[in-house]
């Protein structure tokens, strides 16, 4: 598959994600761009999925959708959506519903881009964030590609992380929420500022 | 009967394709394509749009059409155990 080399998203339009774990910060100290860019819709549908389970103490799952690019010799995944169906989730597991996969199937069919997995997500409610060893053996299985990416979110804790291999070994992985110029909360608008009492 | 689909690796994006006979069936196109893209075929589904293509269906009993582009799709297990 070739790679098509292509600008990631600007610095002005991409921030950390607000969830990070304070021991995660220290990959962010430089402003040098990422390996991932995850759109600011998937990244309120993964912590909306999460957050919507936690209260039963439910795992929750989904797979990330995106296209895989390079700017000047570096790939880089971009996260534009998810897909998600009915799951099979207790408090410490989660797969999805075998008779799941025809709603997962239309959520995949109605995405408007062409699409590559570019890895899933799931969360750990209380747990934190890292990869058990079911993780790993999915991310090995599945997802072993430099560009893939397991993002993990605990919705109790409120932290959210990304990880990824590198030569069979787990990594944490950097990642930017990026927003397109029509999601700015100024975008169309022009701020003028006037006297009170006016 | 034959009939040659594509079947796209939705992880990377990779097809291949692959001739099939009506008696063939839907694990066994999964084993082929797991087998070339070196990944556990207990591990996968594949789906034509919408649909789930079961295991035991036959080519010759999924209305496939020449050149139709099938996909596999991982079937992941997450925890924090």
């Amino acid at each position: 598959m070739e790679v098509e080399e292509r600008d990631p998203p600007s610095p002005e339009r991409t921030l950390p994600h607000k969830w990070l774990p304070k021991d995660a910060r220290r990959l962010y100290s430089e402003n040098d761009g990422t390996e991932m860019y995850l759109s600011k819709m998937a990244e309120e549908k993964v912590r909306n999925h999460a957050l919507s389970r936690t209260k039963d103490g439910l795992e929750v799952m989904g797979l990330l959708l995106g296209e895989v690019f390079t700017h000047q010799g570096r790939e880089y995944s971009v996260v534009r959506d998810v897909a998600t169906t009915d799951l099979e989730a207790t408090p410490v597991s989660v797969r999805f519903d075998p008779e799941g996969f025809e709603s997962l199937f239309t959520s995949l069919e109605s995405a408007r881009f062409r699409y590559v997995l570019v890895g899933w997500y799931h969360s750990h409610p209380g747990h934190g964030c890292f990869l058990s060893p079911t993780d790993i053996a999915t991310q090995k299985g599945m997802f072993d590609r430099p560009y893939h990416t397991a993002l993990v979110v605990d919705p109790v804790r409120k932290e959210m992380e990304a990880f990824c291999l590198r030569k069979g070994e787990v990594h944490r992985r950097k990642f930017l929420v990026y927003w397109d110029e029509y999601q700015n909360p100024f975008y169309g608008e022009s701020v003028r500022s006037r006297k009170l009492n006016e | 009967m034959v009939v040659r689909v594509r079947i796209r690796n939705a992880e990377t994006g990779a097809t291949v394709d692959m001739e099939l006979e009506g008696e063939n069936s839907v694990e066994e196109i999964i084993e082929g394509v797991s087998a070339y893209w070196e990944k556990d075929p207990g591990a996968y589904v594949i789906r034509k749009g919408r649909r789930l293509l079961r295991g035991q269906q036959k080519v010759q009993d999924l209305d496939l059409t020449s050149s139709e582009e099938l996909e596999l799709i991982p079937d992941p297990e997450g925890g924090s155990r």
